[in-house]
């Protein structure tokens, strides 16, 4: 099973720590030395703010990806559980961003490519997990509140297994069970 | 390359994160702040705490870093112009010391500072206002 | 705070008012989510879906301004309801029966229209508060930032009074200071009325200790409060007059309220002295400037939120091309020169003297503060046994001289400037989670500039903006009876149509350019909360684009930043 980072919106409070440390991430350490204006700002996670829920929304890492489906130029590929883009292959269609059925993807002026009139040319860019990154994905790591976690086949098993339990407890009325509820 | 580990207080809020941070002594530069213990931060930090610290550096982004004092010799509306630490003494202790003889050491408004400065600095700051210019007029900004 | 960050999260009720931790300390929001998680039943108290709202069993979406009614009504409930902590209010306080004649006016149903929340959630709130058993109450600018703040206080106060949550772990009263050394500052004596450890300076026998210590003759007149500088500058009779103003680590051109008049005010001021790391607005009126180290430059202590003294120590040393001194240096120098002589030798020095006269701090030395990082006061030994003090006011004894806690018996009264037909919209300030205070700091980092830059934002209902025709990310005039500015407009249904919300942080999208300086007799915070505006649509984005750009590369240069060196993007 592809792994994914989980944000759950109990725990969440919208500071957008993660926000940074996924640029700082993928840029280096050394964006504290250069030129203010020498890196990229781009996050591959959005903190979405509505009424009810503060939570960063990222890549699924979908196991049949309608990213991968739609895209015309193969630049999205899955690999050691990850689904990948290859921005080198990108041909900035925005096909994989209409088609991701949760806004995880961004099309992006990445690096200082031009196109021919002049304007930088626009990428995909997702979550690719820190692909590579000693410690794991770095929005999880700096999460104040241990709002993030990396879920794999257990922990999403362990996750069923707990709402399953609390669909029965909330369906079951204490008089049907025979004792009080804890 | 030895790297040094220095233990301090985040200077961004009330809560009193505990940061370590890892410096290049002989670049003298700050490489990563890392969460610590503390009592209140347990190892956690925030997005200040963690990447808060760059303003150090100088980056010329918002406003210049003071690195000489300066006064302006002509009076308002002259330019600033950059003094030795002598003569910026010397020029504001004058100011002062008219200011109080020809209108009393009320005349004069100290503030204490809530940042980055320290419990020291405003002890001596409202020590000076009360023993050295004689007022009780120094204040900081709790009520703003 | 009476009560420790870190006993937030064992507490079985909390209830937060006006404060919004996710924005102003994550650290401390992150102790109010693990309360949460360990089973703690949550209140919030706010006029905006904050997100301790979201996770909150309760959200009282009050209306601005209504604070006091609210508190009192909930005190009515409790009275009402037999809720008191009987045995509590007999031994522990005085004033309760004068109290409770108040309270009696306070119906659910009389305060409905002024607080626009149902009378039953006033009664679930109080009744929550009342019977968890440890309820603990923590509250923030929306408070304080009222011209009725202190007797909100006093109200929030009554409250844990009457239930008994006092004096134990997990309970208490918890105002959770704003910026990292407010409690510091305080704790020092930088206040107009108090020597260091909040001692009187009306007091002779403190006043003849002081005299004693320091050799010299002090004042008993107590001060003037900063926030009422402007009005001591401009309007006193001449013999009152401020004409020096020594400004240390603050921006009041940038962070006071009205700024048009703060500017006047700094303009007449006959010698402006600034001492900062960064170039400011107030520099800008500044007759000497003093260049000092930063935090990580220097040694010290710093008072966090919760009373808990801190070392700070130096990590590097300032750049090579800086001529600064440690901001006690060049105080003592200038004491030195007008007569009064300093000396120390290192923050150490001075620390040992601050303990040695103020007995509520005397056990925390710098070996027991490098031994245990963190000593809440009082901490009265130096035996290393004494390891602070977690929680106030022990088994009901408080600081007061007779040891009994004094209910308060005030009326609510209205914000001083109220939403009319020309300024039909309330404007309350707040803060930007990744800046912080005038921005000096936080907006000279790299990332965090990233993450929000000029102009700020002002969130709106999203009705309001389509009455407006205003869109996300739009530029718009805010304005009020004292100035305008130009801000980006994001819809939100986390605020009310009736309140507009602006950071504090930014230049062009200064909200202080409209606050009202309108101050709480006694605290002489300003009314930042509240005060009446107008939002308008700016037809020619372009043109708006391009002011706020231009702008932006102005005051830029205008704080020492050469043109070259601003990015390509901006330039």
């Amino acid at each position: 099973m592809n792994h994914y980072v989980q944000g759950d919106p109990l725990l969440c409070i919208g500071c957008r720590t993660c926000t940074i440390a996924c640029v700082v991430a993928h840029e280096g350490k050394r964006i504290f030395e250069i030129d203010p204006d020498g890196y990229d700002f781009h996050p591959r996670l959005k903190v979405i703010k509505t009424w009810s829920v503060s939570v960063p929304i990222q890549c699924k890492h979908c196991e049949n990806p309608a990213c991968k489906a739609v895209c015309r130029s193969d630049a999205i590929s899955t690999m050691d559980g990850k689904v990948l883009i290859d921005q080198a292959k990108c041909i900035g269609c925005k096909s994989c961003a209409e088609a991701c059925p949760f806004g995880a993807i961004r099309m992006v002026a990445l690096g200082f490519e031009v196109n021919p009139d002049g304007s930088r040319r626009s990428v995909a860019l997702k979550c690719d997990l820190c692909d590579g990154l000693e410690g794991g994905p770095a929005c999880k790591r700096v999460c104040p509140t241990e709002a993030l976690r990396l879920v794999d086949e257990d922990g999403l098993s362990h996750s069923l297994t707990l709402k399953r339990q609390n669909t029965l407890k909330a369906a079951s009325a204490p008089e049907l069970c025979g004792r009080p509820q804890p | 390359m030895s790297i040094k580990e220095v233990q301090t207080t985040c200077a961004y809020c009330g809560a009193g994160c505990q940061i370590l941070f890892k410096v290049d002594p002989e670049r003298n530069q700050i490489l990563e702040a890392v969460p610590a213990m503390g009592r209140t931060n347990e190892g956690t930090l925030c997005l200040k705490g963690h990447y808060g610290w760059d303003y150090i550096n100088d980056p010329q982004i918002l406003t210049k870093r003071l690195k000489k004092p300066m006064i302006r010799r002509g009076g308002k509306g002259a330019p600033l112009e950059e003094v030795s630490w002598d003569e910026a003494i010397d020029y504001t202790a004058t100011k002062l010391k008219e200011i109080k003889t020809k209108h009393g050491p009320d005349s004069i408004m100290c503030t204490g500072s809530a940042r980055g400065a320290g419990n020291e600095a405003n002890y001596v700051m409202q020590k000076f206002a009360r023993a050295a210019v004689g007022t009780n007029n120094v204040d900081h900004c709790a009520r703003i | 705070m009476s009560n420790g960050v870190h006993e937030i999260e064992d507490a079985k009720l909390l209830f937060v008012f006006g404060y919004n931790g996710a924005d102003s300390h994550p650290i401390v929001a992150r102790r109010i989510v693990r309360a949460k998680r360990k089973g703690a039943q949550i209140i919030c108290v706010d006029p905006r879906r904050i997100e301790t709202a979201r996770i909150a069993d309760l959200h009282i979406q009050l209306r601005n301004g209504s604070n006091l009614a609210l508190v009192n009504s909930i005190a009515h409930v409790i009275i009402e309801e037999g809720l008191c902590d009987d045995k509590f209010i007999a031994e522990h306080s005085l004033g309760f029966d004068e109290f409770k004649e108040l309270a009696a006016k306070y119906t659910p149903e009389s305060v409905a229209e002024i607080t626009q929340v149902s009378p039953e959630d006033i009664r679930r709130a109080a009744r929550m508060y009342a019977t968890s058993g440890q309820s603990m109450i923590l509250y923030g600018m929306g408070v304080c930032q009222f011209a009725q703040a202190v007797n909100v206080v006093k109200g929030l106060a009554n409250l844990a009074i009457m239930t008994g949550n006092f004096g134990r772990w997990g309970v208490g009263i918890g105002p959770v200071r704003g910026q990292n050394n407010v409690q510091g500052a305080c704790d020092m004596g930088a206040l107009p009325n108090s020597y260091p450890g909040y001692q009187n300076v009306t007091v002779p026998e403190i006043q003849a200790k002081f005299e004693k210590a320091w050799g010299v003759a002090l004042s008993n007149k107590v001060g003037i409060p900063l926030t009422q500088v402007p009005h001591y500058v401009l309007h006193e009779s001449e013999e009152k007059k401020i004409r020096a103003y020594y400004v240390f680590g603050e921006d009041p051109a940038q962070s006071d309220p009205d700024l048009a008049e703060v500017r006047e005010s700094l303009s007449k001021i006959e010698l402006v002295i600034l001492q900062d790391i960064y170039m400011n607005r107030t520099g800008q009126y500044a007759d000497v400037i003093l260049p000092s180290t930063g935090w990580n430059e220097h040694d010290g202590v710093f008072s966090c939120c919760d009373r808990g003294f801190q070392r700070i120590r130096k990590v590097i040393e300032p750049p090579a091309d800086a001529d600064v001194l440690t901001d006690w240096e060049i105080i003592s120098r200038i004491s030195t020169a007008i007569g009064y002589p300093m000396k120390y030798d290192n923050t150490e020095q001075i620390w040992n003297e601050v303990i040695e006269l103020c007995p509520g701090f005397y056990g925390a030395t710098y070996e027991k503060l490098d031994k245990y990082v963190n000593i809440q006061w009082p901490c009265r030994s130096r035996d290393l046994s004494d390891k602070g003090t977690s929680f106030l006011h022990k088994d009901g004894h408080f600081a007061n001289p007779d040891g009994k806690a004094k209910f308060s018996s005030i009326d609510w009264q209205p914000p001083t400037e109220l939403e009319n037909d020309e300024y039909p919209l309330i404007l309350s300030t707040a803060r930007e989670v990744g800046h912080y205070s005038v921005r000096t700091m936080s907006g000279n980092c790299r990332l965090l500039r990233n993450l929000e830059d000029e102009p700020g934002w002002v969130q709106m209902n999203p009705e309001l903006c389509d009455e407006l025709g205003v869109k996300h990310g739009e530029l718009v005039k805010v304005l009020s009876k004292r100035g305008h500015c130009v801000a980006r407009c994001l819809p939100t249904d986390r605020v009310k149509k009736q309140a507009v919300y602006m950071t504090y942080q930014w230049w062009i999208g200064a909200c202080n350019e409209l606050t009202i300086a309108s101050l709480d007799p006694i605290s002489n915070t300003p009314e930042y909360k509240y005060c009446a505006c107008r939002v308008e649509k700016i037809a020619d984005q372009a043109w708006a684009e391009k002011y706020v750009q231009d702008e932006y590369l102005n005051i830029r240069q205008s704080m020492g930043i050469e043109l070259k060196k601003i990015g390509g993007r901006a330039a």
